[in-house]
């Protein structure tokens, strides 16, 4: 008997009639078991499982409507054994009634075998194509359950400081079409992403893997926040089709810096929330969806504030605002707001938000993935700060430690001379570790040597070539009022000529058991007294925090050795690192 | 028919208007109110007085509306948005690529 032969099952009181039916089955190439009387073929169908069933209505013990009702409701919604009533009731109501029990099709005695055998594939035909569904369905659900396991399991299981943020994460489907990111910066900085691409399930995801990737290679290699937005805008525009876009907002927290910066990309507003529940700040979007133009528009610029230590920077997706109730009301910001507010006053802000969710919407369908990440502006690992030399007490004297090259010249040296609108443009300090990766290879001990490059540059562009005090960075007004006067002066400086410059200049000396670099940093500023604040032209660490701020008071503990020259505009520090000892 | 378009009486507009919701499920619709629609010069002017609510599929479909609109060198108006939908406007900063009255 071949495997896929079909089974009916007829159920009917007249043993006659059963016995027609299944030679006219059988002609058909189904086996057939046969019931007497509606319960029995109940009984039959839960044993059998048939792939079709043949039932009269009027029998004894049970009608056959019953026996349907009861049929169909172990059958469940998804499959699909066709049931064809059997009958000589030739009356529209029990045509009706037919339906209403749940029967798929009725047959008419008297009929030829020849209709009966139509009327046999056409249910057949039926029943493939429910099946064929079915399959394709389940296709579909493995396909989405595997990139949902990618997601949550791959990409964002490598989040940084996963214990430290708070995530609301409901998907409409299978697949959220949102994606929450984070990542460490090489100087302690931390960067977040908050992206909610149009749509939702699998359709939407197909950017979550290239944004991914992009976000955490450039957050690693230093790039700025713009940068990163920039690159991601042309990705998606390359990647998506037109109708597709990633609405995104993004932050870079510095928690030594007490500052964040911001950009929103067609999210709703973003939030900073002081501990005692006070919106400080909100995040407007400023910029079309990433995806939509080919590059960034031209006044594209990150939003700056300062935090507190204990503030909490929030972002959410329309999916929270336009979440309805039955009565089809939207649950809104102000409703959003007071659910955030409450809970912070219980350190639950999630929680509080999921509650009042819950209670608005009751149990309506979700339309939209939800979705919000909770940042606290404090709290990430401290900067590792114990790169400096520290030489193990087994060494003996007559073997030096550190051996330079005998006529101690640098194995290289590297300069970087950039003028005009490239300060303003260009971000040097990625390109300047790159070219140290691509020379010495990768390691832990350019994280300091990073952290000091953009200090000391940063120093020299904000307070030597754009000449801003950084004493109104100390307090509220005077900080925005600080970048937008740097974002002014560097505006102007996109007409200046040769005259604004900053050269970097880098000097590698091979140790035998580590390195040195010496960085020479000159600006084209005006330069400060150095008398004032120095003696014999180095820094006492107490002092560097007077000199310019909290950058260089980070500086001096990473640094050798520190000296400004040249009334403040040129910085020479240096950077020695050992190699990882290995204590035999 | 939720999609419904005319002709002004100079011919020199093509006006779509959307009521009530504005989402996925009128893809195709939007998409016939417009695909036809070659003539150069002429002004697109979605009307969106009627339409209670907008998805971000339907900011997909206005950015594939304004592809449209491009190749045959016409110009797109967004027309009298309700609140709620000009708040999705501007979240996606719509106004920035096109223009909305």
């Amino acid at each position: 008997m071949p495997k896929n032969q079909k089974l009916a099952l007829v159920v009917d009181d007249s043993k006659m009639q059963c016995k027609l039916l299944s030679v006219l089955l059988q002609e058909e190439d189904y086996r057939v078991v046969v019931a007497n009387d509606g319960a029995s073929g109940v009984d039959m169908y839960i044993e059998h499982q048939p792939d079709l069933v043949l039932m009269d209505i009027n029998m004894p013990i049970m009608d056959g409507f019953e026996a349907t009702r009861r049929i169909k409701k172990l059958s469940g919604v998804g499959t699909l054994a066709p049931l064809i009533f059997i009958t000589s009731m030739d009356s529209e109501q029990s045509f009706i009634d037919s339906v209403e029990a749940g029967g798929d099709s009725i047959l008419v005695r008297p009929f030829t075998p020849r209709v009966f055998k139509a009327k046999i594939k056409a249910m057949q035909r039926i029943s493939d194509l429910v099946e064929q569904v079915k399959s394709l369905q389940q296709e579909q659900l493995n396909d989405a359950e595997l990139a949902e396991k990618m997601m949550s399991g791959v990409i964002e299981a490598r989040n940084f400081a996963l214990d430290k943020i708070g995530v609301i994460k409901k998907a409409a489907t299978i697949f959220s079409g949102d994606i929450q990111l984070t990542a460490l910066c090489p100087n302690g900085d931390i960067n977040v992403l908050l992206g909610d691409f149009t749509g939702h399930g699998l359709r939407s995801s197909i950017g979550a893997i290239p944004v991914t990737e992009t976000f955490r290679a450039m957050t690693k290699k230093g790039f700025s926040i713009l940068d990163i937005v920039a690159q991601l805008n042309r990705q998606m525009y390359t990647l998506l089709p037109g109708d597709l876009f990633f609405a995104a907002s993004f932050a870079c927290i510095s928690e030594h810096d007490k500052s964040a910066y911001i950009f929103n990309a067609g999210l709703p507003e973003g939030y900073l929330f002081s501990d005692s529940g006070l919106i400080k700040n909100r995040f407007n979007s400023t910029h079309p969806p990433l995806g939509i133009l080919p590059k960034l528009l031209p006044d594209a610029q990150l939003e700056v504030v300062q935090v507190m230590k204990t503030d909490r920077l929030v972002f959410i997706t329309d999916g929270i605002v336009e979440a309805r109730n039955k009565s089809g009301d939207l649950f809104g910001f102000p409703r959003f707001e007071k659910a955030a507010i409450d809970g912070i006053f219980h350190k639950k802000l999630v929680d509080s938000v999921l509650n009042s969710l819950d209670d608005f919407c009751q149990h309506c369908d979700q339309e939209d993935d939800i979705s919000l990440v909770e940042v606290p502006c404090s709290g990430w690992q401290a900067v590792e700060l114990s790169h400096k030399v520290a030489i193990p007490e087994t060494f003996t004297e007559e073997e030096d430690f550190f051996v330079t090259t005998p006529d101690s010249s640098p194995s290289w040296t590297y300069h970087l001379h950039l003028t005009g609108r490239l300060l303003k443009t260009i971000n040097p300090i990625p390109l300047v570790m790159n070219q140290i990766n691509d020379l010495e290879g990768a390691g832990e001990h350019w994280q300091s040597l990073y952290t000091i490059l953009t200090e000391l540059f940063i120093n020299g562009l904000d307070h030597g070539v754009l000449a801003l005090n950084s004493s109104l960075k100390n307090s509220a007004e005077g900080f925005s009022q600080y970048f937008n006067e740097r974002s002014s002066r560097l505006d102007k400086l996109a007409g200046s000529g040769i005259d604004d410059f900053i050269r970097i200049a880098l000097q590698y000396y091979p140790l035998s058991h580590g390195g040195k670099v010496v960085i020479n940093i000159k600006d084209s500023g005006n330069g400060f007294d150095i008398l004032d604040v120095m003696k014999d032209n180095s820094i006492a660490m107490n002092d560097g925090l007077k000199l310019s701020g909290r950058g260089v008071e980070l500086v001096n503990q990473l640094c050798d050795t520190l000296e400004y020259q040249e009334q403040g505009t040129l910085v020479t520090a240096s950077y020695i690192w050992h190699n990882p000892v290995k204590l035999n | 028919m939720t999609v419904s378009s005319r002709t002004s009486g100079d011919g020199k507009e093509l006006i779509i208007a959307i009521e009530e919701r504005f989402d996925f499920s009128l893809h195709q619709q939007f998409r016939d109110a417009y695909n036809r629609v070659t003539t150069p010069d002429l002004t697109f002017i979605l009307d969106l007085s009627q339409t209670e609510y907008m998805d971000s599929s339907a900011l997909g479909m206005i950015l594939l509306l304004k592809d449209h609109v491009q190749l045959c060198a016409g110009q797109l108006i967004i027309s009298r948005p309700s609140d709620t939908v000009r708040k999705i406007l501007e979240i996606a900063q719509f106004q920035r690529l096109m223009t909305i009255e």
